[in-house]
């Protein structure tokens, strides 16, 4: 009984080790086209975010820099989301084809008022002060 | 240096300290004289215990109430302008408020047990008090050296480490010196809802509760001979069954009504964790409900151990989430607050505490306890990762060793048709499903445990060859984002089982059973359940791959109706056996108003893409609808309309209207378009719901439109907006905190809700330049192309070079070469044709901007490539003729309230069979309660 049992479990974690994605860089992921994976960056501020509702509301273009430093063009298949020019950190799901990464999912790390306000403490009323 | 700063609350901050120093005495004087026996002195320490963590609880509210921003606590999630309805949500925003409110369940639920002096009480509360002295000392806020013990909920803004030593924390008057201190950071306005002043204490309750079997289980497994301690592990399980369950719907519930990810479970990380606990609870406590009576125990060990792991992933639970080792893979962010070792230490020790009781007094506990020593040194030494594994290794070994020798096993196997065996099988599968659902969310913690084995796991990989071992050794695995190959794929296949066996084991007994009556009287619930299959599938398109999905409709179904069934045949007079089969019921609806209101959710803004259609056929805007202001769309059955926005408080809110559709009826001799083809209408009809179904009996083709018919043509509709029928406010959430939300505006009926949330509305108005021109827009544009600018048509017709005799009255030299673009703009009252030019002088470009005042938009042509014939044009747009609009999504959930009243249910019957199993141990054994 106790055998079947830990033949099942054993089972499931391998039948489900095939649908975990791996977080990668662009590089990686240029090597293996269409296939899912996780890239985490930040975005390009010098390039522009595109989002025009008017020709595709579920279209946000941008660039965004991987771990390793390398950029890439961002399509990212949703509505733009609110404070991505703001975001500092970003998490993307997707793959890549033709050169550009297609992302169905997206996480963004914000920074809260409370850093920017600590930011404040730190200096300015310090400065002020002084 | 002695500075009197002016304003501040010391005492009552020092009295704080005070209290939560005595709390943390108390508890580890309770620890002491339980573990030695002396149960009044524990009794009298916990309760000193108690009532000083209720002081803490009580000042901290009143630092609330008075505003004290000097308390960093306060000013980090407290503002002036939040109403103080929200000042429990407040409390609990933080982690020191956190900790505070799980001490407090702590401390109920303890008080509770000290009600009844027996045999177990004394060794189960040294648990809890040993669980209390660790939860404590997360607040203690004392510094050794860097090591920081626990988060000072009294902490004043100026002792804060981070701002040690700056200029403004050395004078005395700072809190009236600087505006920064008059007013707090604020709670972030996602959490200023009613769910969350109801959601998290409920939750904590139910995580709390976890410990009480946990504490029971020690104490058994200190006694080993007497089992009694299963009577009140047993109630209290149920009782956590409902707490936790109700507490994980109500996270749901929150996240449907007022976050905007669509739906009300997205398999999260910090959603699975509380998960998890909850299904080793329910398989536990079903193994304690097979054993309280047995004289033979049946699998004893897994009894044992789905109490312990219950509260343990409750550990883990709150390790992942408050540690930030999730960090970016949920979307509930948690920031490292520098407790984590504190964190780990918690969890280990109580990882550590349930495996050595489970083997028995002896060499081999010894023997563990010192290779943990060893493993401690070897961690302190900086090896953690290497001593972790270590640890997990000793822990296994011990499970494995007390699991075959230490705890008492039956060699006899139960028979088949038995509630007992069933209910084996079921608890099984349910530590399947929650072992799956914690290696899915445990994947950033593996990798931490791959990374220093990474040189080891590439080479073994390249010497076997294996893609299985290098893609380990990049410690790199991140969940999936294709939810049925993450979790649906191995989660509906284990729900579809037990939720069989929970429809087909509440008719078996106990030991053996007839099975011939069982089965006589399953065929009335299989009938309903595959009646109601039946409908399902001709109400709602299934697709052949959902299989498993409809299996787990028709199991739920079976359950569902299994367990009314045996209400109804139950009898009067025997509603204290109601509590099983009701909670039963409720969990069988659960399941099924989850799993078909999330499957068949039908996103109705789908590919609707209104006026825009006849200019792009490749457009495809997916899930998502975009809608002017004034103008009024088909969306499902519905009409929306997009009527105007407004602002109140924090949220900017867009009021759409909703009309229903009536037909479109057609007059013989109507001209339409349907792609891109003029057809007549040969004689007056309904329009059908699809254009090709009218298409060959009532509309004639015409390939060569005359002048009238092509003038008159219309988009061709099924149907027109009716009256209207109710008004959704979605809206957003201005949030400078977290970032502008969208917070959704739903619908309720009885048997579907219609859901719509905005995904993009601007909020702050356009950039413009002093003339009120908004940003120009560069297009590439051949002969024949248009794009709709703001309200308008704009189409290029033409190219024409401008003749020498026109160039003076354009105000051009002879010598300049120049190109207009017949460019004709139309909107709805009226249509012109404009000239704007290209001109080159000397091969030079210049630049001539072209406005046509009545559109409100302006125009230069930048460049003329005459090989590809293109243009390409800037366009400004003026700011009185641009038209708001909103992206929306709207989905329709049917028989989504089947979830919530499967919840009430549950959450009913569950405290039913708690009651009823209360009593009963109390009659039967008035001097073993609690």
């Amino acid at each position: 009984m106790s055998l079947l049992f830990v033949a099942i479990l054993v089972g499931t974690f391998i039948a489900t080790f095939t649908s975990t994605s791996r977080s990668v860089g662009f590089a990686e992921a240029l090597k293996e086209p269409g296939e899912e994976c996780k890239i985490s960056g930040t975005l390009v501020r010098e390039e522009p975010v595109i989002y025009d509702p008017i020709v595709d509301p579920g279209k946000t273009v941008f660039w965004m820099e991987d771990r390793d430093g390398k950029t890439c063009r961002i399509i990212l298949e949703k509505a733009k989301p609110t404070g991505l020019e703001n975001s500092e950190s970003i998490d993307l799901y997707g793959s890549m084809i033709d050169g550009a990464f297609h992302a169905t999912e997206m996480l963004m790390k914000c920074p809260s008022k409370y850093n920017e306000s600590n930011h404040v403490l730190m200096n300015e009323a310090g400065d002020s002060s002084s | 240096m002695d500075i009197d700063y002016i304003g501040e609350w010391t005492l009552l901050a020092w009295t704080g300290r005070f209290l939560v120093a005595l709390a943390f005495a108390s508890a580890l004087a309770a620890v002491i004289s339980f573990l030695k026996g002396w149960n009044d002195w524990g009794k009298r320490s916990f309760q000193i215990h108690a009532v000083s963590t209720f002081a803490v609880i009580a000042l901290v509210f009143v630092l609330f109430g008075f505003h004290r921003y000097e308390f960093q606590y306060i000013w980090k999630h407290l503002n002036n302008a939040m109403p103080m309805r929200f000042i429990l949500s407040a409390f609990w925003g933080g982690q020191e408020g956190g900790f505070l409110l799980w001490m407090f369940w702590h401390n109920v639920l303890g008080l509770i047990l000290l009600r009844k002096t027996t045999k177990w009480t004394g060794p189960a509360m040294a648990t809890l008090s040993g669980i209390q002295v660790f939860l404590t000392s997360m607040i203690l806020g004392i510094y050794f050296g860097e090591f920081q013990l626990g988060l000072d909920p009294f902490l004043l803004l100026r002792d804060a480490p981070q701002y040690a030593g700056l200029p403004w924390t050395a004078r005395a008057d700072y809190l009236t010196a600087f505006p920064l201190f008059a007013d707090g950071q604020g709670l972030n306005p996602l959490l200023q809802n009613y769910w969350m002043t109801i959601h998290p204490p409920t939750l904590f309750l139910g995580f709390a509760a976890t410990s009480v079997p946990f504490a029971y289980a020690i104490a058994g497994l200190a006694d080993r001979e007497d089992r009694s301690w299963m009577r009140p592990a047993l109630r209290w399980s149920f009782f956590t069954i409902g707490i936790l369950g109700t507490g994980i719907l109500m996270g749901g519930a929150w996240a449907y009504e007022a976050l905007s990810f669509g739906g009300f479970w997205a398999w999260d990380p910090v959603e699975n964790s509380s998960l998890v606990p909850w299904l080793t609870t329910v398989a536990g406590g079903h193994l304690l409900l097979i054993n309280r009576n047995r004289q033979k125990p049946l699998a004893l060990f897994s009894t044992y151990y789905f109490i312990l792991i219950s509260f343990l992933l409750v550990l883990y639970s709150t390790f992942l989430t408050k540690s930030g080792i999730l960090g970016d893979t949920s979307v509930h962010s948690f920031v490292d607050s520098g407790i984590l070792p504190q964190l780990l230490v918690y969890l280990l020790s109580f990882l550590a505490l349930g495996h050595l009781m489970l083997l028995r007094p002896g060499v081999w506990r010894k023997r563990a306890l010192v290779a943990i020593a060893i493993l401690g040194l070897i961690c302190l030494k900086g090896y953690v990762i290497e001593a972790l594994t270590g640890f997990l290794l000793v822990l296994g070994v011990a499970a494995v060793k007390a699991y075959r020798k230490d705890i008492e096993r039956t060699e006899e196997e139960d028979s088949i048709w038995s509630r007992d065996f069933w209910m084996f099988v079921g608890a099984l599968l349910l530590l399947v499903s929650a072992a799956h659902i914690t290696w899915q969310t445990s994947l950033p913690v593996f990798n931490a445990f791959l990374e220093p084995w990474s040189g080891v796991l590439a080479s073994l990989g390249d010497s076997l060859d294996s893609d299985f071992l290098r893609d380990l050794s990049a410690h790199n695995l991140a969940p999936g984002t294709d939810l049925d190959r993450t979790y649906h794929l191995v989660q509906v296949p284990l729900a579809v089982l037990i939720m069989l066996g929970v429809g087909f084991a509440q008719w078996l007994k106990y030991k053996h059973t007839n099975m011939q009556v069982v089965l006589r009287k399953l065929f009335i619930p299989l009938l309903v359940a595959v009646l109601l299959t039946a409908g399902l599938l001709w109400q709602f398109a299934f697709e052949w791959w959902e299989l498993p999905r409809v299996a787990l409709l028709f199991a739920a179904l079976f359950a569902t109706a299994s367990n009314a069934d045996y209400i109804l045949q139950l009898g009067r007079g025997k509603w204290k056996q109601i509590g099983s089969p009701l909670a039963h019921v409720g969990f069988g609806l659960v399941i099924f108003g989850a799993v078909l209101s999330t499957s068949q959710k039908n996103i109705i803004s789908q590919n609707q893409i209104g006026d825009i259609s006849t200019l792009n056929e490749s457009l495809n805007n997916r899930e998502d609808l975009l809608i002017m202001e004034g103008d009024t769309l088909k969306m499902g059955k519905y009409f929306v309309s997009y009527r105007d926005r407004y602002t109140e408080g924090i949220h900017v809110k867009f009021r759409m209207d909703y009309f229903d559709q009536l037909p479109r009826v057609y007059a013989p001799g109507e001209v339409v378009f349907f792609d891109g083809m003029v057809f007549e209408a040969l004689e007056a009809h309904e329009a059908s719901e699809l254009f090709t179904d009218d298409m060959e009996d009532h509309w004639m083709f015409i390939p060569f439109p005359n002048e009238r018919q092509a003038k008159s043509a219309k988009l061709w509709e099924s149907g027109v907006p009716g009256t209207k029928q109710f008004t959704l406010e979605p809206r957003i959430q201005l949030n400078e905190q977290m970032g502008n939300a969208p917070e959704p505006d739903t619908r309720h009926w009885l048997h579907r809700d219609l859901y719509t949330h905005i995904k993009w509305g601007r909020v702050t108005p356009p950039e413009t330049d002093e003339e009120g021109w908004m940003g120009g827009r560069s297009h590439t544009m051949q002969v024949g192309d248009s794009m709709l600018i703001g309200h308008s048509l704009l189409t290029v017709d033409s190219l024409r070079a401008i003749a020498d005799d026109e160039k003076p009255d354009r105000g051009l030299l002879l010598k300049d070469l120049a190109i207009a673009a017949c460019v004709q703009l139309k909107n709805k009252t009226e249509q012109s044709n404009f000239e704007p030019l290209y001109i080159v002088r000397d091969s030079l470009v210049i630049p001539d901007m072209f406005e046509a005042e009545a559109f409100g938009i302006k125009m230069r042509i930048e460049s003329f490539d005459p090989n590809e014939e293109t243009l390409e044009m800037t366009i400004w747009e003026h700011l009185s003729v641009r038209r708001d609009f909103v992206v929306m999504q709207a989905v329709l959930f049917p028989l989504i309230n089947v979830l919530w009243l499967g919840c009430i249910l549950m959450a009913i019957g569950s405290g039913m069979a708690v009651y009823a199993r209360w009593t009963r141990d109390e009659k039967s054994n008035p001097k073993r309660p609690i």
